[in-house]
C-alpha cells in the first residue's frame, strides 16, 4: 500500500494523499505529500477511522483542481458518492485505495461493517433508554408513551457539543441551522430538546450514509445512528431514494412531481 | 412533494412518540365548510389525545429556560 501511495505521489496521479499516521501512539489523520514522501512509510491502517472525505471536501473547496487520494472503507465510499452528487467533490479528482472494512466482529456476517465494536448498553439504559444496538423495528414496538420517555431520556444527556455534526462526512453546509441565532442559538445550555436532534434528523434524510461516526463521537451515547436509520428508511419508502447509491440529489431538493399518496386520515 | 415531506415528518415524529399531532389536507379558499370540518375534527382528535407528551417534561424545560435566561443575562453583563 505504501508503495502504491508513493508511486501515485511521484507520478502525480495525486497531489496529496489522506491517510493515517501514528503520532505518539495515536493514529491521526495525516496529509501525505510528494515533498515529504518519506513519511509515507509511516502510513498505517488500523481500527481508527475518520471522515477523511470531509477533509478532502475542505481542501477541495480551497484548491478545486488538486488531485486527492485517500484511504476509503465502504462507508467512506458511500460518503464520497453523496459528496460528488452534491457537487462538493469532483470524482475525477479523487483516487481511493479501498480498505477492507473495519476489523469488526460484525464484518463476518457481512451485514454491518461500520462499527469497530458494538456499544453494550447497561441495565439502566436498557430499562429506561434506548439500546444503541436496537434496530428500527424494535424501537417502534414500544408504546407511544414509552417511545417519548425513552427518547427523552437519551436526549436529555446531550451536551450540545456538536460532535455528531462536526464528524459527519456529509455535513458540508456553510450555514448550519443548528448554529443560527433565530433557530438554534449556540452557547445556550441545556440544549433545546428534542428540537436540536429532530432538526438534525430531518437534515440527515437522504444524506446519512450510516457510517456510525456520529454515534462513535457522541460523548453521551445517544443512539443517533438508529434515529438516522429510521429517517433514511422513510426516505426510501416515501421518496424511493437510496442514499449513497442513488445518482441524483436527495428528493428534498425537487419541486413538482406526480404523487399517488393520499393524506393520512384524521 | 408537500405530501411526501409531511409523510416523512409524520413518520419521524411518530418514531419519537409524538404521533397524531400533525395533519395535512388540501382545502381551497372556496371550501369553507370543508375547512370548518377538518379543523373541528382535528381539534377533537387533539383533545382526545390529551396534552402533548412533552408537557410531562415541563420541569425540565422550566429549568432549561432559567439557564438560558441566566446565560443571556451574563453575556449582556460581560460585554
Amino acid at each position: 500500500m505504501q508503495q502504491q501511495v508513493k508511486a501515485w505521489l511521484e507520478e502525480g496521479t495525486v497531489d496529496i494523499f489522506l491517510g493515517y499516521k501514528l503520532v505518539q501512539g495515536h493514529p491521526l489523520p495525516h496529509c501525505f505529500t510528494k515533498e515529504n514522501i518519506d513519511e509515507v512509510d509511516e502510513l498505517i491502517v488500523s481500527q481508527a477511522r475518520y471522515s477523511l472525505e470531509k477533509i478532502a471536501t475542505k481542501v477541495a473547496a480551497v484548491h478545486p483542481d488538486l488531485k486527492i487520494g485517500l484511504l476509503a472503507r465502504d462507508c467512506n465510499q458511500r460518503a464520497l458518492n453523496v459528496l460528488s452528487v452534491w457537487n462538493q467533490l469532483n470524482p475525477d479528482n479523487i483516487e481511493t485505495i479501498s480498505l477492507n472494512c473495519c476489523p469488526s466482529k460484525l464484518k463476518e456476517g457481512g451485514a454491518d461493517c461500520s462499527y469497530l465494536a458494538p456499544i453494550q448498553a447497561g441495565p439502566l439504559k436498557k430499562r429506561v433508554g434506548i439500546d444503541n444496538n436496537m434496530d428500527v423495528a424494535a424501537a417502534e414496538e414500544f408504546s407511544q408513551t414509552e417511545r417519548i420517555n425513552r427518547w427523552m431520556y437519551e436526549l436529555t444527556k446531550c451536551l450540545k457539543c456538536y460532535g455528531c455534526r462536526n464528524i459527519c462526512p456529509v455535513c458540508f453546509c456553510k450555514e448550519c441551522s443548528l448554529e443560527h441565532p433565530d433557530l438554534i442559538a449556540t452557547g445556550n445550555l441545556p440544549p433545546e430538546i428534542p428540537i436540536f436532534h429532530l432538526v438534525r434528523a430531518v437534515h440527515m434524510g437522504g444524506r446519512c450514509i450510516d457510517c456510525g461516526l456520529c454515534e462513535d463521537a457522541c460523548p453521551a451515547d445517544i443512539p443517533l445512528r438508529l434515529l438516522y436509520n429510521k429517517v433514511n428508511q422513510t426516505v426510501t419508502d416515501v421518496f424511493d431514494y437510496q442514499t449513497g447509491t442513488s445518482p441524483e440529489q436527495s428528493p428534498f431538493n425537487m419541486l413538482g412531481e406526480e404523487v399517488t399518496l393520499e393524506p393520512k386520515p384524521l | 412533494m408537500t405530501i411526501k415531506r409531511m409523510t416523512f415528518l409524520q413518520e419521524l415524529l411518530k418514531f419519537m412518540g409524538l404521533e397524531g399531532r400533525l395533519h395535512l389536507d388540501w382545502i381551497s379558499s372556496a371550501e369553507a365548510q370543508k375547512f370548518v370540518q377538518v379543523v373541528t375534527d382535528f381539534t377533537e382528535k387533539i383533545r382526545a389525545l390529551g396534552p402533548n407528551p412533552l408537557s410531562n417534561f415541563a420541569d425540565l424545560f422550566a429549568v432549561s429556560d432559567l439557564c438560558h435566561a441566566a446565560q443571556d443575562a451574563m453575556s449582556v453583563e460581560g460585554g
